[in-house]
C-alpha cells in the first residue's frame, strides 16, 4: 500500500463503516447487532492498525505521510486542497487517538449491548473518529475547521443520544451553543489569518512562513481568537460550563469524546499553531493563566461533587488546565505528553465509572454506591491504579507528564503559576481518593452479578498503558532522553532545572500528595463524612457560575429576543409586510379588471403601447427632425 | 458532416416527417402511439444533428446560389435550434400521459407540432426580413391551431380565436415596419440594411428606426410582454397543458433568436433609442405579470402569468446588450434554457397529474401530494424553487447572470427592481410548495402510470438541480461552465 493510500484508508475506513451502519440501520427493520459490532470494530480497528504503522514510521524513520484527496475549492489562483499530512505532531496524535478509540469502541459494544439504538450509536461513534482524524491530519486550517466542527456536531448528537429525556437534549444544546462561541473565535481568527497571510497559499506551512510579515498587534489578536476556539472545545474558563452537563451522554461517549480525544483538540490546535504562539508571548502567558485558573477552579469544584461522572468531568477540565499552563509557558511537547497519558488514565476512569453504572442499575451517586469492592475486585484495582496515576505518584505515567509540567512552570519563573498548579495537583489527589475511598472502603457491601468481558478487556489494556506510558518520555534525571519531545521537535522553550533542584521538587511534591491521600483516607475511608458535607456552600454550588451566566447572558439575551420577536418582528416588520401584501393583492385585483377577456380591449392596449412608443420616439428624435 | 448538410438536414427532416405523418395518418396502420413515437424520433434525430453544430464557432451564408443570402447558418442559430428542439422533445415526452388520456391529439396535431418547429428553425436562421416573417407565421399559425385543438372545449376555441385575431393584428405591425425599412434601405436583407445604416447619417435613418420599433412590437407581442401580451392568460388557460408548456417554454426561444440576431449587431447604433423602450416594457411586464400571478387560484394561470414576469427579466437582459457586453446576450440564452427546463417541468407535472382532464388545477388540488406521490411533489418543488430563482437551482444561476449583466450595463436600479419582483414571486411559487407539503391530504393515492412522462419529469428536475450546482467534481457531465461557454460561442459567432 502506498503512503498516500494508507493515510486515506486510515481516514476513510471509519467513515465507510459509519455509512454502512447508517444505511443498514435505516433500511432493515431488525438488523443483527453483531453485524453492527463487526462493522464498527473493523472501521476503527483498521484505522488503529494503520495509525500504529504511521506513527512507527514517523518515530523511527522520521517519515512524513501525505495524501491529497481532491481540490475542494479553486478560485482563480487560490485553492483549498483536501490534503492530509501526518507529520510528527499528527502521527503522535494518531498514536493515542486511534488505539484508544478502538478500545473504547470495543468497550462500547459491551456497554450498549441490546440498546434499541445500537446502530445509531455506532454510526455516530465511527463518524466521530473520522472527524477526529480529519481534525488531526488536516494540512490546512480550513480542513482542520471542518474536522473541528464535525467532532462538535457528533458530540452534540451523542450528548443528546437518549433524546426521550428532554434534559439530555438541553445538555446537547448547551454544549453546542457554548462551543459556537468558541467556534466564532476560531473562525474569526481564520478569516484574519486569511486576509493577512492567505495570499501565498493557506496550508499550515505557508501560513507559518508568512507570519513574520504580519503586524504584531494583529498577530496577537489572531492568537487570542484562536485560543477562544480552544477554550470552547477544551472546556476552559469561561467556556467550560458545557462539559459537566455533557455527561448526560452514554458513558463510552464521555470516555472517548469528553475525556480522551475531542476535548484535547484545543490543546492540539494551540500546539499546531506553536510558531504563532512563540511570536506572541503575551497571549501565551494569558493562556497559561486561563489554564491555571481552570485547573484550580475545576479541582475545587470536583471536591464537592457526588455524581461519579461529574467528578471525572471536572477532573478532565482540571487536567486540560494543566496542559494549557504548559502550552502557555512554551513547553509544548510537555503539554502534549500529558495529553497522551491523560487519554489512557482518564479513558480508563470513565470506563470504570461506566462499568459501575451498568453493574449497579444506573446509579451514579457515589453516596449510593458505597462498598462495592467485594463485588468488583478487578475494577477496584484498576480504578485505584488510575487514581494513583492521575495523582502523579511515581512511577506511574502521569507522574512523568505532570511532573514535567510542574518543572517547566517552575523553570519559567512564574512562581504564582507554579503554586496554583501545585494546589490544583494536591486537590486532584484529594477529590480522586475521596471518590475511591467512598466507593470502595466502606462497611457496607453491595453485590452485583453483571459483568461483560468486552467491557473488561479494553480496561485491562488501558490500565497497563496508564502504568507504563510515562516511560516513553523519560526525563534525563531518570536516565531517559525525552524520546517523545525529541520526536515531536516543536518550538519548545528551554526550561531546564538543575538535577538537584528537580529532584527536590519531585520529592516534596510526591510527599505532599501522599500526605493528601493519607488525609483523605482518614477522612473518608470507613466513615460517614461524605454524608455530612454541606450542600449549600460556595463550592457545592459550583461558585454559582451557571447561575451567573444565566443572569448575565442567557436572561438578557432571552429578553432581548422576546423584545425583537414581539415588538420588532411582529409589531413592525410583519405589519409592514402584511400591509404591502394587502396593497399588492388589491393592486392585483385592480389589474385583473384590465384582463377582462375582451379582445377589443386587448387590441386597445396594444395600440396604446404602439402610440406611446411612437410618442417616445418622436420626443427622443426631436432634435433631428 | 458539413455545415451545409446540418443546416439543411434539420428543417428538411422536420418537413419530411410532417408530410409523411400527414399521409400516414390516413392509412389504417396509423395509431396514436405510432404517430407519437415517429414525432419523438424525428425530434431526437434532428436534435442530435443540430447539436453537432454547436461545439465550434462558425458562420456561413447558406447556399447563396439558391437562397440568395436569405439564410445564414452559424453557431448562434445552431444553439437556438438545438435548444428548442430539446424543448420540444421534453414537452412531448412529458406529455405522453396527457396525450394518451385525451382524444383530440390526432395525427394532425403532431404534424402541426413538427411544422411549427420547422418554422422556428428557419426563423433562427433567417437573415432577411421577409423570410423571417414567413417562418414566424408558419410557426405561429401552427401554434394557433394547436391552441384550439380541443374543439369540444369552448374555452379552447375562444382562446384560439383571440390568439389568431390578436396575432394577425400584431403581424400587421411587422409588415408595416418592414415596409418602412425597405423604403429607406431599399433591401430586406439584414446585412445590407446594416451596411446602409453604417454608411449614412441619422437623417436618412428615421424610417428604419421607426420600422424597427414596429418589428420589435411584434416580438414583444410574441413573448407576451405588457401591454402587448394581454392575450396570454386567456390563451394559456384555454390551451391544453402540453401546448401551454410548449408556448411558454419553446416558442419564446425562437422569437428571441430572431430578436437577438436583428437587434444585437445591425441596430446596435440605435441602442440609445430602444433601450429605454425595452426597459420600460420590462418594468411594466414584471409588475403586471407578478400582480396577475399573485391573485390566481389556478396553478396553470399562475404559471401563465408568471411566464410574463420571466419575459420581463429577459427584456432587462435584452436592453443590457451592447457591443461590449456579450455577457448579456449569453445570459439570455442561459436564462431561456433555465426557464424552459423549469417551466416545461412544472407544466409537465400539472399535465401528468391532471390525467388529461380539462378541469382546472387549483392550489387546493395539490394538497398532500407530497404524501401520496413524494417524487412528483419533490420534482414540482424543484421546479418552483428554480422558477423563483432559489440558489442551487438553475433558475438562480440564470437570474444571477441576467442581473449581473444588467448591472454591468449600468441598469443597477432595474436589476434591483427585478430582484424585488423575484422576491414577490416567492409568494406564488412557494404557495405551491406549501400546499404540497403542509396541507392535509383529502384524496387517495393515485397511480398515474406512464413511466416515460414520469422519467422525464424527474430528469428535468435533476437537470434543474445539476444546472444549479453542477461542477465536474463528481461526474464528468457538462455543468454551468459548459452551458455558459456554448452561449458565449453562439453570441460570438454572430459577429463573424
Amino acid at each position: 500500500m502506498s503512503d498516500s493510500t494508507l493515510l486515506s484508508t486510515l481516514l476513510l475506513s471509519p467513515l465507510i463503516s459509519a455509512a454502512l451502519i447508517f444505511f443498514i440501520n435505516m433500511l432493515f427493520l431488525n438488523p443483527r447487532q453483531s453485524l453492527f459490532t463487526f462493522l464498527a470494530l473493523t472501521g476503527s480497528g483498521v484505522s488503529a492498525v494503520l495509525a500504529l504503522i504511521v506513527s512507527y514510521q514517523s518515530y523511527f524513520h522520521a517519515q512524513v505521510f501525505t495524501s491529497h484527496l481532491f481540490t475542494w475549492l479553486s478560485i482563480g489562483e487560490f485553492t483549498i486542497e483536501l490534503a492530509l499530512k501526518a507529520d510528527a505532531l499528527g502521527s503522535f496524535m494518531l498514536l493515542f487517538v486511534a488505539p484508544v478509540s478502538f478500545l473504547i469502541h470495543l468497550y462500547a459494544s459491551g456497554y450498549m449491548d441490546k440498546d434499541k439504538s445500537y446502530g445509531r450509536f455506532f454510526t455516530y461513534f465511527n463518524l466521530f473518529i473520522f472527524f477526529m482524524f480529519l481534525l488531526v491530519l488536516a494540512d490546512n486550517p480550513i480542513i482542520m475547521f471542518i474536522g473541528w466542527e464535525g467532532v462538535g456536531l457528533v458530540s452534540y448528537a451523542l450528548i443528546g443520544f437518549y433524546f426521550e429525556d428532554i434534559q439530555n437534549t438541553y445538555a446537547g444544546n448547551k454544549a453546542f451553543i457554548v462551543n459556537r462561541v468558541g467556534d466564532f473565535g476560531f473562525l474569526s481568527a481564520l478569516m484574519l489569518l486569511f486576509i493577512e497571510a492567505g495570499s501565498a497559499g493557506f496550508s499550515f506551512d505557508s501560513i507559518f512562513l508568512s507570519l513574520a510579515q504580519i503586524d504584531p498587534s494583529m498577530l496577537s489578536l489572531i492568537a487570542f481568537l484562536l485560543f477562544v476556539g480552544a477554550m470552547g472545545k477544551s472546556a476552559q474558563i469561561p467556556l467550560f460550563v458545557w462539559l459537566p452537563d455533557a455527561m448526560a451522554g452514554p458513558t463510552p461517549v464521555s470516555a472517548l469524546i469528553h475525556a480522551a480525544t475531542m476535548v484535547t483538540a484545543g490543546v492540539y490546535m494551540v500546539a499546531r499553531f506553536a510558531p504563532l504562539y512563540t511570536m506572541t508571548p503575551d497571549i501565551s502567558l494569558f493562556i497559561a493563566y486561563v489554564g491555571a485558573f481552570s485547573a484550580l477552579f475545576a479541582a475545587i469544584v470536583a471536591t464537592r461533587q457526588y455524581d461519579i461522572k461529574k467528578i471525572l468531568a471536572y477532573s478532565t477540565m482540571s487536567q486540560l488546565g494543566f496542559m494549557f499552563m504548559a502550552l502557555g509557558v512554551g513547553a509544548y511537547s510537555t503539554a502534549l505528553f500529558h495529553m497522551f497519558t491523560h487519554a489512557f488514565f482518564k479513558g480508563l476512569l470513565f470506563m470504570a465509572a461506566g462499568y459501575i453504572i451498568v453493574a449497579f442499575h444506573h446509579k451514579q451517586d457515589i453516596r449510593e454506591l458505597q462498598g462495592i469492592r467485594k463485588s468488583l475486585p478487578l475494577l477496584f484495582v484498576m480504578m485505584f491504579t488510575a487514581s494513583l496515576s492521575i495523582s502523579a505518584i511515581p512511577p506511574l505515567s502521569a507522574f512523568f507528564s505532570k511532573d514535567a509540567i510542574m518543572g517547566a512552570l517552575y523553570a519559567s519563573g512564574h512562581v504564582e503559576l507554579f503554586l496554583m498548579a501545585l494546589v490544583a495537583s494536591l486537590l486532584t489527589a484529594y477529590y480522586m481518593f475521596r471518590m475511591v475511598f467512598v466507593l470502595f472502603y466502606s462497611q457496607k457491601t453491595q453485590s452485583t452479578k453483571k459483568s461483560s468481558k468486552s467491557m473488561l478487556y479494553p480496561m485491562v489494556v488501558l490500565t497497563v498503558l496508564s502504568v507504563f506510558a510515562g516511560l516513553l518520555n523519560l526525563p534525563e534525571l531518570f536516565g531517559g532522553n525525552l524520546n517523545i519531545s525529541n520526536w515531536l521537535n516543536l518550538l519548545d522553550k528551554e526550561l531546564l532545572l538543575p538535577h538537584a533542584k528537580e529532584l527536590l521538587l519531585i520529592s516534596v511534591n510526591t510527599l505532599l500528595i501522599l500526605g493528601v491521600i493519607l488525609y483523605t483516607y482518614k477522612r473518608y475511608a470507613y466513615t460517614q463524612a461524605i454524608h455530612k458535607e454541606s450542600q449549600e456552600n460556595l463550592v457545592a454550588k459550583k461558585f454559582y457560575v451557571d447561575e451567573i451566566y444565566t443572569l448575565l447572558i442567557t436572561q438578557p439575551l432571552h429578553y432581548l429576543s422576546i423584545f425583537f420577536e414581539q415588538k420588532i418582528s411582529h409589531g413592525i416588520i410583519d405589519r409592514l409586510i402584511n400591509l404591502s401584501a394587502l396593497y399588492y393583492a388589491r393592486a392585483g385585483i385592480l389589474f385583473s379588471y384590465l384582463e377582462n377577456g375582451n379582445v377589443r380591449f386587448y387590441a386597445l392596449y396594444m395600440l396604446i403601447g404602439v402610440v406611446s412608443g411612437f410618442v417616445y420616439l418622436y420626443w427622443a428624435l426631436r432634435g433631428v427632425l | 458532416m458539413t455545415n451545409e448538410f446540418i443546416a439543411l438536414a434539420v428543417p428538411g427532416l422536420l418537413v419530411l416527417s410532417a408530410v409523411f405523418l400527414l399521409l400516414f395518418g390516413l392509412s389504417s396502420h396509423y395509431t396514436k402511439n405510432r404517430g407519437y413515437y415517429i414525432t419523438l424520433g424525428t425530434l431526437v434525430v434532428s436534435f442530435l444533428i443540430s447539436a453537432s453544430g454547436v461545439s465550434e464557432k462558425h458562420s456561413m451564408d447558406l447556399l447563396p446560389g439558391i437562397f440568395n443570402s436569405m439564410l445564414v447558418y452559424d453557431t448562434f442559430g445552431a444553439t437556438f435550434i438545438s435548444l428548442f428542439l430539446l424543448g420540444g422533445f421534453f414537452t412531448l415526452a412529458i406529455a405522453k400521459s396527457f396525450i394518451d388520456s385525451t382524444d383530440y391529439f390526432t395525427h394532425e396535431s403532431f404534424v402541426l407540432l413538427l411544422l411549427s418547429l420547422f418554422g422556428m428553425v428557419v426563423l433562427s436562421m433567417a437573415n432577411e426580413l421577409i423570410t423571417a416573417f414567413i417562418s414566424l407565421e408558419i410557426a405561429s399559425m401552427s401554434v394557433y391551431i394547436l391552441v384550439g385543438l380541443n374543439r369540444d372545449s369552448l374555452k379552447a376555441s375562444e382562446a384560439f380565436f383571440k390568439y389568431l385575431l390578436l396575432g394577425s393584428f400584431a403581424a400587421s405591425f411587422y409588415l408595416l415596419g418592414m415596409m418602412f425599412i425597405y423604403a429607406q434601405a431599399k433591401s430586406t436583407n439584414l446585412d445590407i440594411i446594416a451596411h446602409y445604416v453604417l454608411s449614412t447619417d441619422i437623417h436618412s435613418q428615421l424610417l428604419i428606426i421607426a420600422g424597427s420599433m414596429l418589428i420589435m412590437i411584434t416580438i414583444m407581442f410574441k413573448i407576451a410582454s405588457v401591454p402587448f401580451g394581454a392575450w396570454v392568460l386567456d390563451v394559456y388557460e384555454g390551451a391544453s397543458l402540453p401546448i401551454t408548456a410548449y408556448m411558454a417554454g419553446v416558442f419564446k426561444i425562437a422569437v428571441f433568436a430572431f430578436a437577438l440576431r436583428m437587434f444585437l449587431l445591425d441596430y446596435i447604433q440605435f441602442e440609445a433609442y430602444y433601450d429605454i423602450l425595452i426597459i420600460g416594457g420590462a418594468l411594466v411586464t414584471m409588475v403586471g405579470g407578478s400582480l396577475l400571478a399573485i391573485i390566481q387560484n389556478s396553478v396553470k394561470k399562475m404559471l401563465a402569468a408568471s411566464s410574463v414576469v420571466h419575459s420581463g427579466y429577459l427584456l432587462i437582459a435584452f436592453a443590457s446588450t451592447s457591443e461590449d457586453t456579450s455577457g448579456a446576450a449569453s445570459a439570455i440564452i442561459f436564462y431561456l434554457f433555465a426557464y424552459f427546463i423549469s417551466a416545461i417541468g412544472a407544466f409537465g407535472v400539472l399535465s401528468y397529474i391532471s390525467q388529461g382532464s380539462a378541469k382546472t388545477i387549483n392550489y387546493d388540488d395539490l394538497n398532500g401530494l407530497a404524501r401520496t406521490n413524494p417524487i412528483i411533489a419533490a420534482s414540482l418543488t424543484v421546479f418552483m424553487l428554480s422558477l423563483a430563482g432559489f440558489p442551487s437551482t438553475i433558475g438562480f444561476i440564470g437570474k444571477f447572470y441576467i442581473f449581473t449583466s444588467a448591472i454591468e450595463a449600468g441598469y443597477t436600479l432595474f436589476a434591483i427592481f427585478g430582484a424585488i419582483t423575484a422576491f414577490i414571486s416567492i409568494y406564488y411559487y412557494f404557495k405551491v410548495i406549501m400546499h404540497l407539503y403542509f396541507k392535509e391530504n383529502p384524496h387517495m393515492k393515485v397511480h398515474y402510470g406512464y413511466k416515460i412522462s414520469f422519467a422525464f419529469i424527474v430528469l428535468s428536475a435533476f437537470t434543474v438541480l445539476w444546472g444549479g450546482v453542477g461542477t465536474s467534481l463528481l461526474f464528468n457531465l457538462p455543468g454551468i461552465n459548459a452551458l455558459n461557454e456554448l452561449a458565449r460561442f453562439a453570441i460570438e459567432s454572430l459577429a463573424m
